[in-house]
């Protein structure tokens, strides 16, 4: 999904450009704040959701209350042993808003990294850099994070490394592409002209008009890795059992799937919420960031 | 036999094709650049095969019992139960007293004599076996969604391009309402419950509508379901279709892969559903791309020209925009080969489809490490392989590329 969906989102994002020059950016203003406050709601809780009072316990069980469907007392129902689901997914979205978060971090640090020094210095850096990108993902994400994760073995820090290496060569070639591009703007060759140091351009001609790019695509790569996290949890081979992740209660409501359906659909609809945010938001700066050529 | 030969021929003649029309140093440049990342590829997951997570104290026990300490894929595959000697042939056969680069050639040797180890290593079933077995099923499931989703996406992607630069059709505010108590009366006495009422009968009339109208309108609507299809990850999709067509509803049968010999309706029972999922899960990619592609070449001249020489504007459309935007196409379906991969992997789960991804899982769960490696490697072949060709293929197919490679 990165290298495609990336492609495709830059694309779609000038597309853009050209059907409505005329049309005011602020158009859409309340779906981008919609997105936002989803975020920021989702966020919130998964951070502060050990300290509210409203908040359940997700691993108290209730004998009572066994596979309710949702209600008053239990607003997502409740899951196969009587625990609270909604408590369960405020705690899931620790760990999987956890993975995205580090993974995002560790991509747009290397991958940033390694995308600026192709991009600036090319010859034998770039060729590096780019027979580096091409052979991880030469291997499809899923597969290549399932085979890591069964060799090292399933622990969060294995988790995030395997996908890690998913998100940096995405990131670092989307930087890469950027930066071929503001390389060529005449403020760099001036600053060239002007004998300033190589690292001193990279770090303050390039790396600023580079940033809003990366952040955006921060944001899609959050939502990729989101979702690779959650499917390796899905599949059970995420962080290892008694530990939830929004991967693992659809998995395990998918069980007894017509008796428990509320634990597959109200955390798929979170999950898929913050996804639809997360790549709304992204395209969003996207569009707004893009350095267009008539333009200047 | 005869179908070896005819894709070796065609093969043969499409590599003659692409060398006359690009040169032999661009299709040699291509070939060895892929070639080098194959190998690379294959040789870190040799690499890798060798980290199987093991602390010192397990590695001292593998000393103690006379085992080099990386026989640990060995042992796992086994299972504790296995006696040393069997372990032994075992480390012996797989190259793991050897060194990473020993090792790495026996695997390529073995895979180029057609022997892939075994799929399960306790019984000695031969990976090969099973992928006869399952390969086509997975290979069946790739074609149909593909089928699904071009079929989908290049209508609709080229209808929303052309919408966007139309005026929407005109038609009464009154309408709209209109449309939804009609779409909400249906809903009711159909008896759908509250959350699909929601869904189907308030959002449906929006998209209904606006499809319409057509021009901007219709076009964003298009994209923005194609951009929500594509945050729906592939196993939420494939649950909630699976919980509406095979719990719901028995429309869709759990009982496995039938072949076509089976008859034409069992074989697209049994499958139509996955594929459904993995084609839905890349119609927004087609779809998108398409659509943002097509508005490009529209802007062209050319266009402008064909228009006032009174062509007809399906014939543009198809003509003169689409075929261009047919070699974009093609790029993505290669590239969106892994994104396939992913998605097979999940949907197989999902369904219980007993095809090579489900294999995968499985596997993964007896720790089998060779089979997985093997697959690994298999998977990142083809994948190179076929955007490789791609590659290739665009060069001829697009007279553009041409004149830029052979300058």
């Amino acid at each position: 999904m990165s290298s495609v969906a990336a492609d495709m989102a830059v694309k779609s994002a000038r597309a853009h450009d050209i059907t409505d020059p005329k049309r005011p950016a602020s158009q859409h203003n309340w779906l981008f704040i919609l997105a936002a406050g989803w975020l920021i709601v989702v966020l919130f809780f998964v951070v502060f959701g050990r300290w509210l009072p409203f908040i359940q316990d997700p691993t108290a069980k209730d004998a009572q209350a066994i596979a309710q469907s949702p209600s008053w007392d239990h607003w997502f129902g409740t899951a196969t042993f009587g625990q609270d689901v909604f408590a369960r997914v405020v705690e899931g979205g620790r760990i999987s808003l956890f993975v995205g978060a580090t993974v995002t971090f560790i991509g747009i640090f290397l991958g940033g990294l390694l995308g600026l020094l192709a991009g600036y210095l090319r010859g034998w850096v770039d060729s590096l850099v780019r027979l580096l990108i091409s052979v991880t993902l030469a291997i499809p994400a899923l597969l290549l994070v399932i085979f890591i994760v069964t060799i090292q073995g399933q622990s969060l820090k294995n988790v995030i490394l395997a996908v890690s290496l998913l998100a940096i060569p995405a990131l670092a070639r989307i930087v890469r592409a950027s930066t071929l591009q503001v390389a060529d703007r005449d403020y760099v060759k001036a600053a060239q002209v002007l004998g300033v140091k190589k690292g001193s351009i990279l770090v303050r001609e390039v790396l600023p008009n580079v940033m809003p790019t990366l952040v955006s695509f921060a944001f899609l790569t959050f939502g990729i890795i989101l979702v690779a996290e959650s499917s390796l949890s899905f599949l059970g081979l995420s962080v290892e059992a008694p530990t939830i992740t929004w991967g693992s209660i659809i998995a395990e409501g998918r069980i007894k799937f017509s008796d428990t359906p509320h634990m597959v659909f109200l955390p798929g609809a979170v999950l898929f919420l913050t996804v639809l945010s997360l790549n709304f938001v992204g395209d969003q700066m996207l569009k707004r960031f893009d350095i267009k050529e008539s333009g200047l | 036999m005869i179908v070896l030969v005819a894709v070796l021929v065609a093969v043969l003649a499409l590599a003659a094709w692409i060398v006359r029309v690009a040169g032999w140093r661009f299709a040699l440049q291509r070939l060895g650049g892929s070639l080098l990342i194959v190998v690379l590829v294959t040789f870190a997951t040799t690499v890798l095969l060798r980290q199987v997570g093991v602390d010192q104290s397990q590695k001292d026990t593998l000393v103690e019992l006379g085992l080099p300490p990386s026989s640990q894929p060995c042992v796992a595959s086994l299972g504790t139960g296995a006696d040393v000697a069997t372990v032994e042939k075992c480390v012996e056969d797989r190259g793991l007293d050897k060194n990473v680069f020993a090792q790495y050639a026996g695997w390529v040797s073995d895979l180029l004599h057609g022997d892939l180890g075994y799929a399960f290593y306790k019984n000695k079933e031969p990976l090969t076996t099973t992928l006869q077995q399952r390969l086509p099923r997975t290979a069946w499931l790739f074609l149909y969604s593909q089928i699904t989703a071009l079929v989908l996406a290049v209508p609709l992607g080229i209808w929303a391009a052309y919408q966007a630069g139309r005026k929407p059709r005109r038609v009464p505010r009154w309408i709209f309402p209109l449309v939804l108590l009609a779409m909400l009366g249906v809903a009711f006495s159909v008896g759908w419950g509250f959350a699909a009422v929601m869904f189907g009968a308030i959002l449906l009339p929006i998209v209904v509508y606006n499809t319409y109208r057509g021009g901007p309108p219709g076009d964003t609507t298009v994209n923005t379901t194609a951009f929500v299809l594509l945050s729906i990850p592939v196993f939420v999709l494939g649950e909630s279709l699976r919980y509406l067509f095979a719990i719901k509803r028995d429309w869709y049968q759990l009982t496995g892969y039938k072949p076509w010999s089976a008859g034409v309706t069992a074989h697209i029972g049994s499958i139509w559903l996955p594929a459904l999922v993995l084609g839905l899960a890349a119609t927004p990619v087609y779809l998108r791309l398409l659509r943002a592609d097509m508005m490009q070449n529209l802007q062209q001249d050319y266009v402008a020209v064909a228009k006032a020489k009174g062509m007809s504007n399906t014939h543009i459309l198809i003509r003169h925009v689409l075929r261009p935007s047919t070699v974009t196409l093609l790029t993505v379906a290669g590239l969106n080969i892994a994104q396939l991969v992913n998605g097979a992997i999940v949907v197989e789960f999902i369904y219980d489809f007993d095809g090579m991804g489900s294999y995968l899982i499985e596997a993964v769960a007896r720790r089998e490490f060779f089979a997985v490696q093997t697959i690994v490697a298999l998977v990142a072949i083809l994948f190179v392989a076929a955007n490789t060709i791609v590659d290739l293929l665009y060069t001829v197919v697009d007279p553009r590329v041409r004149a830029t490679v052979s300058s």
